[in-house]
């Protein structure tokens, strides 16, 4: 990237986004870079984002581990052999569990796997049980991860956000 | 992930309203999804969840390798009453928020002055949209689009 294409920027406020990642953390995260590039700076409209969005509720009260979705428990799997198969999935995590989804995308500039894919089970047990067995298991000579897709929200402020 | 921020829109506004796709990863993993046609029926699709480290990791890791973040949108078409897409990543120190017309197809790419890079766009815009429409699909049993 060559030095004259990018515009650099006053770093004037490092506060402490991070631990704020609702609209002022946003606006602080973006004012905390160093360099900037695009022509998307002029009209800073976002029109969509700021109205109540809906979400799967948790069944509980806590604020950490997994959350459901709307019809089971979806597992995240990740450094997928990029010749995989859908089926060298499926009969991995099948032996865990009835899956009720799966789904591998492909890239779509090589038509190869995209190294991701998304299993879901109807059951927490089944999920846990897949994800304690599977994960660092190996797919094609490659050791994949296992883990959660979805997560509660991470505290009561990020998850009532903070509404312009 | 603190640092890591990615937003992506396309719209237009014309006969049927403003329809428009959009989407944001949050740092803290909060996924934000909206979708507004107004064509076949009046529904605005509106959809939030907290995706967990890993998703946040392998989006990266997707960026990462599309290089999108060395290109430059200064030679792209401009949005225009047919279209516009903004794509808005802040990552490693860079905040880049770029924008250009819809995309038809590989055509209107290579008629461009700098087709690798709108190759570039083109093809992560699809990746993106092909993880987010899983995730939002999977999770609240809907059929985005």
């Amino acid at each position: 990237m060559a030095e004259t294409d990018v515009l650099e920027v006053e770093v004037d406020d490092r506060a402490d986004f991070t631990e704020d990642t609702g609209e002022d953390g946003l606006k602080n995260l973006k004012k905390g870079v160093t360099k900037r590039k695009g022509r998307g700076f002029k009209d800073d409209q976002n029109p969509s984002l700021n109205e109540p969005y809906d979400s799967v509720e948790a069944d509980d009260n806590s604020e950490i581990g997994p959350q459901r979705s709307v019809e089971g428990w979806i597992l995240f799997v990740t450094n997928v052999h990029e010749e995989a198969q859908e089926d060298d999935i499926y009969d991995l995590f099948a032996e865990h569990g009835e899956i009720k989804n799966l789904q591998a995308n492909l890239d779509r500039r090589t038509g190869f796997m995209k190294g991701y894919a998304l299993v879901e089970y109807e059951t927490f047990k089944e999920a846990q049980a897949a994800r304690d067995a599977l994960n660092d298991a190996e797919m094609l000579e490659q050791k994949i991860s296992v883990d959660w897709a979805f997560v509660r929200a991470s505290s009561k402020k990020s998850r009532s956000g903070r509404r312009r | 992930m603190a640092d890591f921020y990615v937003r992506y829109y396309v719209g237009h506004k014309g006969k049927f309203g403003h329809e428009f796709l959009e989407f944001e990863f949050r740092p803290d993993g909060k996924l934000r999804y909206a979708n507004n046609s107004n064509y076949k029926n009046d529904t605005m699709i509106r959809k939030e969840a907290f995706v967990s480290k890993r998703v946040m990791g392998e989006l990266k890791r997707i960026i990462d390798d599309s290089e999108i973040l060395k290109e430059d949108d200064s030679l792209w078409p401009q949005p225009d009453r047919v279209g516009r897409q903004e794509l808005e990543i802040v990552m490693d120190g860079l905040h880049i928020a770029f924008t250009t017309s819809k995309i038809g197809s590989l055509v209107d790419v290579n008629q461009c002055n700098d087709a690798d890079g709108l190759r570039c766009l083109y093809y992560l815009v699809q990746d993106l949209k092909c993880l987010v429409f899983s995730l939002i699909g999977l999770h609240f049993k809907i059929k985005p689009i």
